[in-house]
């Protein structure tokens, strides 16, 4: 009961022009940072968040919103454009987003990522207003044995990510999955693959990882091409903007993304990666235009990138409702809340219900500045360009240095900075696709753990594991994603699938 | 040396070739390193060791299909890369890392923005370098004074702060 | 179309103008940093609060000019303890905090730089640990958790943070003060208490056991039952029993403490130890633990270095126990 007052009081407030003012600045330094190639959202909201101290506890609020969805929102914008994911959840985003700059629709590219957000962000607010509790009672059905079969699920679909090979998709696939044994095993405390190096002991943060293979290797890569890649890229070809045909084929995954993202960015050992990548194997199996996928399909980019949001939004049901944070990046928030005297848990929408609904509202006014914002400027993006190659990649690496840097400032990590973009060098020089590397050290000790954790529950019975009406209906899920295609295959229709897989790039 | 007598056009590629030991040999350290993990007793029944186990069986399969692949030419057709761009922008990348904790931030990124530069053609090493130097600076300014994040100094921040 | 040098200046003066705009946001001093704190590890986390929390005080209180806070994350802060023990010796105006998580991992990493290696300051805050079962479990003392160890080792599973962390130790010195060889607890590990905590709350464990501020917002709202806390005494606010009330012998406090430099002369460490005590002295410190929710356990001198003393060992032997440290 009250619920709709109490969000209409709380946009009022957000509404008011003083209050517009700092989500418009907000979202501006927000994506100002946020598109840094190596600086993702986590870093994003810790290094702006000190800037919302001095205001008052309505207008911080908002100003803090800002920053979050703008840092959301500006990873793409790279990722699109230069093939520079400064995160997990981006790096789907730049496999078709790339591929469509490169054609010259980098504009329509980034229209479909920005309106996508928008519309899943709308969403999924609303949804985390109007039925949290019932999310988090969702979320909190999954156990151990449920998360397992969440990833086996994901990893069936992934090979929606290999490209054209099979075989160079899973190679990709196990240096991701050998990357991730690395540092120390949580369930025994054991060292492994560290070689007595301490700093191997924690492992290889991904985001190391994803700016080394995406980043580095692509300037490497860009510079061993020499004059065959133009000084310039021609940055727009036909128009900025959407065509009809460019919406017609978007607003389907922008639904379905959001609906992939909320529940499962909910989950507390979900996340806006998992939700990006099952949003992407989604719209390939769902597309009618299948053949373009790898090579600039706007569905690719359109389902993932709503699919992002909505599981930023996602994640605020467990910080509110439970006071879990559940990514770095919430983490980082609940720091935050605690400055504005906001103490999430089971009792904060009955204690404090003017600070949850101002936070709400104000979410919702952040991601409207967001689109305001963002539409006029995609032509001005698309130009970052234009920019000639040697100042371009300069500025790439000393952006990804930087967030590295910042992170650990450390000879070491930086090290594993310049090996690991030499990989990536290597890999595209053989064809191999970089994302599965990068989706094996993410998916990879999920899946380890929660097998792990769900057997020691237990006890080492096997049959358990399928014993739970959710698990069961994931692995069925995670069948019928293999045997569909083999059946349509078989029935003919997978001409095209075998036509593509023929073609080279 | 030809290749498989069906196919005239397609020849053993001699440096996807080299990919297969390659993966064979982090199978077998993969291997080798969980062989060392201590079983300890746990109710789960996979321990430490079991992943890593499947992981190098993974790999070891796939370097035998990779060269197979190889042998057969299945690779895609490469573009030949200049060697020379990458090297400069590897040291680059080996200057700044070297550089970092003695010459600071801004000097050692410089470099890296220079060097960067000079791969891609830009071969004008005192104008780049000034201009790289002057643009981590501002960054450092940026993100090291304001934002607050711990960038390493060198003799020309602490020359301003 | 060549217009590159102009665009070039049209980037740069894009920065220039975000430099300038946050700039104005935070106008911040510039000025020479008296002490430099390192904090061993990334931003966010507790030692890292600690860190900018005591360079609040230290600046505020007008203790010391400026202060730095560097972060130096890995391994359970043995990489930066590393580092802090072999580039500061000797040097007065460097500082590092640590805790009680420190003298576990320099154990499981075996690492070579140990606390002895530094100068132990004070402690300056710590927590308690918390056994806590869902609302709905049939657990309702600390007595009925260690009859059904007892009975069942492998039918209890514990929800705690990293395999050899201070959850995990506590849980492994409760069953061995209870009879129960320690190899035989079903811990189950997550990476964080916030993990934990879902599993707790979704069913999926028999008990939970990490700090109590993991716990506190869902034990005030009756979604978890606390049944017991490691501190030595009852603590005010707190309403559970202590773990030796229920006849075993186990307090834990995961304590966070600011160390100094090796080789330092006995001036320069009461100096030090001077600053340390005006700043947890002051109502600015006392602010911050209070907004934080911290305890102050405040301890410094000798007394300090004899808990610690007392804590390595225990520690030690406990993982011994366990299998985690030959």
């Amino acid at each position: 009961m009250g619920t709709f007052e109490f969000l209409l009081q709380g946009v009022t407030i957000a509404a008011q022009p003083m209050n517009l003012l700092y989500a418009l600045i907000g979202v501006t330094l927000g994506t100002a940072v946020g598109v840094l190639p190596g600086i993702g959202p986590a870093l994003t909201v810790a290094l702006l968040l000190p800037v919302t101290y001095k205001l008052d506890p309505a207008g911080s609020l908002i100003m803090f919103a800002g920053i979050y969805y703008g840092g959301m929102y500006g990873g793409s914008t790279t990722s699109i454009l230069l093939n520079t994911p400064g995160e997990s959840a981006s790096v789907v985003t730049a496999l078709e987003g790339n591929k469509m700059a490169r054609a010259g629709r980098g504009g329509p590219a980034l229209a479909t990522a920005a309106i996508g957000s928008f519309v899943a962000g709308l969403i999924a607010t609303l949804c985390l207003a109007f039925i949290a509790p019932f999310v988090v009672k969702f979320a909190l059905s999954f156990g151990p044995r449920e998360y397992f079969a969440l990833m086996v699920l994901a990893f069936v679909t992934v090979s929606a990510a290999f490209g054209d090979s099979t075989l160079r998709g899973l190679t990709a696939l196990f240096i991701g999955l050998g990357l991730a044994v690395i540092g120390i095993d949580q369930q025994t405390g054991q060292a492994r693959l560290s070689f007595g190096i301490p700093d191997l002991l924690d492992g290889i943060e991904v985001t190391t990882l994803a700016v080394a293979m995406f980043a580095i290797g692509e300037t490497l890569y860009v510079a061993s091409q020499g004059d065959r890649i133009p000084d310039k890229v021609e940055a727009v070809k036909g128009s900025v903007w959407m065509s009809a045909q460019d919406w017609a084929r978007s607003w389907k995954p922008w639904l379905r993304g959001t609906f992939i993202g909320f529940p499962i960015g909910a989950m507390p050992a979900g996340g806006a990666d998992i939700a990006s990548f099952l949003s992407y194997s989604t719209e390939k199996q769902f597309s009618s235009h299948k053949d373009e996928f790898g090579k600039g399909a706007i569905e690719g980019v359109a389902g993932p990138e709503a699919a992002n949001n909505a599981s930023a939004a996602g994640t605020l049901v467990p910080l509110l409702s439970l006071g879990l944070p559940t990514t770095a990046t919430a983490a980082i928030m609940l720091a935050g809340f605690q400055q504005y005297g906001l103490q999430p848990g089971p009792l904060l929408f009955a204690t404090n219900p003017q600070l949850v609904w101002g936070l709400i509202a104000s979410l919702l006014i952040a991601n409207f500045m967001l689109l305001v914002l963002n539409l006029p400027l995609i032509g001005l993006w698309v130009k970052l360009l234009t920019i000639p190659k040697p100042w371009l990649y300069a500025g790439i690496l000393l952006f990804a240095t930087l967030g590295t840097i910042g992170a650990n400032p450390s000879v070491f990590e930086l090290g594993m900075l310049l090996a690991f973009g030499l990989l990536g060098f290597a890999m595209r020089i053989f064809g191999y696709p970089i994302a599965p590397v990068v989706v094996g050290l993410i998916l990879g000790p999920m899946a380890e753990q929660q097998l792990r954790r769900a057997l020691a529950i237990s006890q080492g019975d096997v049959s358990a594991l399928f014993l739970s009406p959710i698990a069961a209906v994931l692995f069925v899920l995670a069948i019928l994603a293999v045997v569909v295609p083999l059946i349509l295959r078989a029935r003919g229709k997978g001409e095209v699938l075998s036509q593509f897989a023929a073609n080279e790039d | 040396m030809s290749g498989i007598p069906s196919n005239e056009r397609r020849r053993p590629d001699r440096a996807a070739l080299v990919i297969a030991p390659v993966l064979f040999a982090i199978a077998a350290l993969i291997w080798w390193d969980a062989g060392r993990l201590a079983e300890m007793s746990n109710y789960s029944r996979i321990g430490p060791a079991t992943v890593p186990h499947v992981v190098a069986i993974g790999l070891a399969l796939l370097a035998v299909w990779t060269g197979f692949e190889a042998w057969r030419g299945d690779f895609p057709e490469r573009e030949p890369i200049e060697v020379k761009p990458v090297v400069f922008i590897v040291a680059g990348l080996a200057g700044q890392m070297l550089l970092l904790k003695t010459a600071g931030f801004s000097i050692a990124t410089g470099a890296l923005f220079a060097l960067t530069a000079f791969g891609f053609g830009r071969r004008k090493l005192w104008i780049s370098l000034p201009i790289g130097i002057a643009f981590s600076f501002v960054v450092y300014i940026i993100f090291g004074r304001f934002l607050q994040l711990s960038l390493p100094a060198g003799p020309l921040e602490h020359l301003f702060f | 179309m060549r217009a590159k040098p102009r665009l070039t200046e049209d980037t740069l003066l894009k920065h220039f103008f975000l430099a300038s705009l946050i700039a104005g946001a935070m106008a911040l001093p510039a000025l020479a940093a008296d002490y430099t704190i390192i904090a061993p590890a990334g931003p966010g986390g507790g030692w890292d609060q600690t860190a900018r929390s005591l360079q609040t005080v230290l600046q505020d209180e007008k203790i010391s000019g400026s202060v730095q806070v560097v972060n130096v994350p890995g391994a359970g802060g043995t990489i930066g303890l590393a580092q802090f023990a072999s580039q500061n010796s000797g040097n007065p105006n460097a500082l590092i905090v640590g805790g009680y998580v420190m003298v576990g991992a320099i154990l499981t990493n075996q690492s070579p730089v140990t606390l002895n290696d530094v100068t132990p300051i004070a402690r300056l805050t710590g927590e308690y640990e918390a056994i806590v079962v869902p609302a709905a479990s049939p657990i309702q003392t600390m007595d009925d958790l260690v009859t059904a160890l007892k009975a069942d080792p492998g039918a209890v599973s514990w929800a705690g943070g990293s395999a050899g962390g201070t959850d995990h130790i506590t849980a492994g010195l409760i069953a061995k003060a209870a009879g129960v060889d320690p190899t035989k607890i079903n811990y189950v590990a997550y990476s964080g208490g916030g993990e934990a905590l879902a599993a707790i709350l979704g069913n999926q464990v028999t008990a939970g056991i990490s700090g109590y501020g993991e716990f506190e917002a869902q034990v005030k709202a009756g979604t978890l039952r606390l049944i017991a806390i490691s501190s030595a005494e009852r603590v005010d606010g707190i309403d559970a029993p202590t773990i030796k009330e229920g006849g075993l012998d186990v307090v834990v406090e995961n304590w966070r403490m600011v160390a100094a430099a090796p080789g330092l002369s006995a001036e320069q460490v009461t100096a030090i130890n001077a600053d340390i005590e005006k700043a947890a002295n002051s109502d600015a410190w006392k602010d911050i633990l209070k907004t934080k929710g911290w305890q102050n356990t405040y301890l410094a001198g000798d007394a300090f270095k004899e808990q610690l003393g007392k804590d390595i060992a225990a520690t030690e032997s406990i993982l011994k126990d366990i299998g985690l440290v030959k």
